[in-house]
């Protein structure tokens, strides 16, 4: 029997080789001619992490800045911290969420409206009220402020402004005057990244060009350069990214004016069009506007509220079915028409002429955030076997508010910075799993 | 009414596929001992496999019985991540077995095998990379074998039998449709089907010591009707994704051919064998749902895979006693072409090792170990389907056992 005891500790002795794992080599870490060891990111609200129309805690944690920074800490980045909303008021300012999906196939949204960071409403003078969000004192990284401009980084007043900005700072809407730039240079940094720019545009173009204006292009360069002299001021690394084109995003890819017409006619066959207010030119300076009938070049916004089509409107003529005829056209605030978008259009390409030629005098990486994303309108991406496309919804890319992007999004967008930032200062910087972040979330 | 939202959740959906590494070889324990050569020898009942026309040229009559609890680790590091992410430990257990009868020494035989020559088990989790590919797949191709063998002179015998397979399949998948609390939808095909096929050998015994067997193991097409395609989605959503639903698709398994030597020498036994694999019966493999919608389409993956060689060589050594010790190795050339690997077996070449101890417990009872260690060349690949990037390394650890009685 003793043979059979040789059988037996053989048997075990070739099972303990089952426990092997494969094994990879890691690359040796390195941050190339960068310093990752205090990381900040400046923005607006895509930098804070904003998604489904708000600003709240899963968000942030899925904040572009938070990925970029936890890959970073592979390679010898510090801890990076953000102002977080506390898991009692993880809803934050609230948001939207989608609750299902009607007979017709088109999504129904509510919004979120307990567990909400909101302190008040404070009305400021010559501006009007402003909601302000529990305070956040803390250490901090992530400087994106939600709705922020270039135009206001030297505003001294913004801290009275916008609450998201309020948040962070210590004294009460009405008393601050510390100016953005002079907030975010304050503590010592090694590494920047600096997505500003888009709600120079942005807000023009969501607002269908009728509640807010465009950012002066030359006042953008001037801007522009003193934020990247004072982001550079020591000697410091980092990476700009460009502004997407609006028409990249599913706010203004949603709804279409052959969407509306097409189901119009199924109701009533013998209309012919719909009719817009819209820009008699695409001069920045005009502000004539005349009613036509829309055409493939004019974009509805996602927040064009499609019931309201055909209702009677009253006019001089009697009542008048909405949207069908020139007297009743689609009202400006939902339509960014053609000449309007030529205009955005228009801008955002001399922000990003800028963008790029600010940032290579400093010799500052750039991530081409427009060129990428159009390219995801154009052609879709396909990433650890998802399908990835700038559709609203199941895109996988955009929130439910068109405009930012889920954790999926945020995830992809780390990956293009981080692309970049190790081609530019030779590090290594690994990148993030696009599978291990979500989506929209469904009902 | 005008949001309308068409859910084209397209690439949602699994393909199964095959590759080399879907080839199961361990057929005997004698025989994975020798590099899982015995086309061109007359070991034991293991034949009927390798060579239904040595099965004439056994001595005895034999029932034997073996299984090879196989260790699948295979690991994938994505292109430009440090991440790394193993598969879980899963056993896969594929056995084998064989009984031969017919008056001693006699021109025929006849004999029964059971076997699996195509099989893999692989999870992943439902937590990695390439989860929206696979999570995980467990596939087995039970192949059942009567057999005939016939010895026409001194130098040439024959055998052949008829093969009736029983194929399974269990694949799962994520489905990024995330429900409220950001989980995953996950798909499920769950199916089996039948499919025949046949297994030939030609036996040539010289008088110098020298075998040569020739052996021929035809394509067997299995369909699987009816089989359950289960889809987790979100409710509000599950509309896209009719259940229940069932699916059809084909399992093509490739023909073998095998030329073996063997070689007699004092106590010595050598083998060497050339396995031809048409792995390209792949040319794409295509799934037909029994309910589709605009998001639930029947699929068509391209897959091309290539015909391919693998070479074997082993040896014994019998001790007068009632011992014999085993050794051989092979090198197996991969069938996914680049582009097309996916993590359902990340093919690649290989090389394996063996080694093998057999004891003649009684006169009529014998016990055989094996132990086999696959290793498989690191594959760097982009998946041209899923864009899935990464590294792949596989390392795959077979022990083995039969028991044999023979009389």
């Amino acid at each position: 029997m003793n043979n059979f005891k040789n059988i037996f500790i053989l048997t075990a002795g070739v099972l303990c080789f089952a426990a092997c794992k494969p094994e990879f080599k890691k690359p040796t870490a390195t941050s190339g001619t960068a310093d990752f060891s205090r990381y900040i990111a400046v923005g607006n609200s895509l930098t804070a992490g904003y998604a489904d129309n708000g600003l709240y805690l899963e968000g942030q944690q899925n904040s572009y800045p938070s990925i970029i920074a936890k890959q970073m800490q592979q390679v010898g980045g510090g801890t990076f911290t953000q102002p977080l909303f506390t898991q009692a008021q993880a809803n934050g300012s609230g948001y939207v969420k989608l609750t299902g999906f009607n007979a017709a196939g088109s999504p129904v949204l509510a919004p979120v409206t307990d567990q909400l960071a909101i302190r008040g409403v404070v009305p400021i003078p010559g501006f009007g009220n402003v909601t302000t969000y529990t305070k956040y004192s803390g250490d901090n990284n992530n400087y994106g402020i939600p709705g922020m401009k270039l135009l206001h980084i030297t505003l001294t007043a913004y801290g009275n402004l916008n609450g998201y900005y309020e948040r962070l700072l210590p004294g009460n809407a009405g008393t601050n005057s510390t100016a953005y730039l002079d907030y975010v240079t304050a503590k010592p940094f090694t590494f920047f990244s600096n997505w500003m720019g888009n709600n120079d545009a942005l807000l023009y173009a969501v607002s269908g060009g009728a509640g807010d204006v465009l950012t002066d292009k030359t006042t953008f360069t001037q801007l522009y350069t003193l934020l990247l002299s004072r982001l550079t001021a020591a000697g410091q690394k980092g990476i700009c990214a460009t502004i997407p084109d609006v028409t990249a995003i599913p706010y203004f890819n949603t709804v279409t004016p052959a969407l509306i017409l097409a189901s119009v006619q199924k109701a009533n066959p013998t209309v012919q069009a719909i009719f817009i207010n819209a820009k008699s030119s695409a001069d920045v300076t005009s502000t004539t506007y005349a009613a036509r009938p829309a055409t493939a070049a004019d974009m509805i916004t996602l927040t064009f509220p499609t019931s309201k089509i055909g209702t009677p409107v009253a006019t001089p003529a009697g009542n008048l079915p909405y949207g069908l005829t020139p007297y009743t056209p689609i009202e400006n605030q939902y339509v960014l028409d053609a000449n309007e978008v030529a205009l955005a259009k228009d801008y955002i390409n001399s922000y990003n002429t800028t963008i790029k030629a600010v940032a290579a005098s400093k010799g500052i990486a750039v991530a081409d955030m427009y060129s990428f994303l159009n390219d995801i309108k154009a052609h879709g991406l396909v990433v650890d076997g998802l399908t990835l496309t700038s559709n609203y919804i199941t895109g996988g890319i955009f929130s439910l508010d068109g405009v930012h992007l889920t954790p999926r999004g945020y995830a992809i967008v780390a990956n293009q910075f981080i692309k970049t930032i190790n081609a530019q200062y030779n590090s290594n910087i690994p990148l993030t799993g696009v599978a291990n972040y979500r989506g929209v979330k469904f009902p | 009414m005008m949001r309308k939202i068409l859910l084209l959740l397209l690439a949602l959906l699994p393909a199964v596929t095959f590759a080399q590494g879907f080839q199961v070889n361990v057929a005997g324990q004698k025989q994975i001992g020798m590099g899982h050569t015995g086309t061109g020898l007359v070991q034991d009942g293991a034949s009927i496999f390798f060579n239904p026309g040595a099965v004439v040229l056994l001595p005895d009559n034999s029932v034997q019985a073996g299984v090879s609890p196989l260790v699948f680790k295979s690991a994938f590091n994505p292109s430009g991540s440090n991440d790394v992410y193993d598969s879980k430990s899963k056993v896969a257990t594929p056995f084998s077995g064989y009984a031969v009868f017919g008056p001693k020494a006699s021109w025929w035989k006849v004999g029964l095998g059971v076997y699996i020559p195509y099989g893999g088990l692989v999870n992943w989790g439902n937590n990695w990379a390439g989860k929206y590919a696979l999570e995980s797949l467990n596939l087995k191709a039970i192949y059942f074998q009567p057999t005939v063998s016939v010895r026409l002179n001194k130098n040439f015998s024959i055998g052949g039998g008829f093969v009736y397979n029983r194929g399974s399949v269990d694949l799962t998948r994520a489905i990024p449709l995330a429900n409220s609390s950001g989980a995953d939808g996950q798909a499920e095909l769950k199916g089996s089907g039948n499919g025949y096929g046949w297994n030939a050998g030609l036996f040539i015994k010289t008088d110098v010591g020298l075998s040569i067997g020739l052996d021929y193991r035809s394509k067997v097409n299995t369909t699987i009707n009816n089989g359950d395609a289960l889809f987790q989605v979100p409710a509000s959503v599950q509309a896209n994704f009719p259940q229940p639903n069932t699916f059809k698709a084909g399992l093509p398994l490739p023909s073998t051919t095998t030329l073996g030597l063997g070689y007699t020498y004092k106590q010595w036994l050598f083998a060497v064998d050339v396995n031809f694999v048409k792995w390209d019966v792949y040319k794409a493999l295509a799934f037909d749902y029994t309910s589709n919608t605009v998001a639930l389409q029947d699929t068509y993956s391209p897959r091309n895979y290539k015909n391919a060689f693998s070479y074997r060589v082993g040896a014994q050594y019998s001790l007068p006693t009632n011992w014999a010790f085993r050794a051989g190795g092979g090198y197996i050339m991969k069938a996914a072409q680049d582009g097309y690997v996916t993590p359902e077996v990340p093919d690649a070449d290989r090389y394996y090792l063996t080694g093998g101890l057999g004891y003649k417990a009684t006169k009529n009872f014998d016990i055989d170990l094996s132990f086999e260690y696959e290793r498989l060349m690191s594959r760097t690949q982009t998946n041209i389907e899923s864009q899935l990037s990464g590294t792949y390394k596989t390392n795959v650890y077979i022990p083995g056992i039969s028991l044999t009685y023979h009389w």
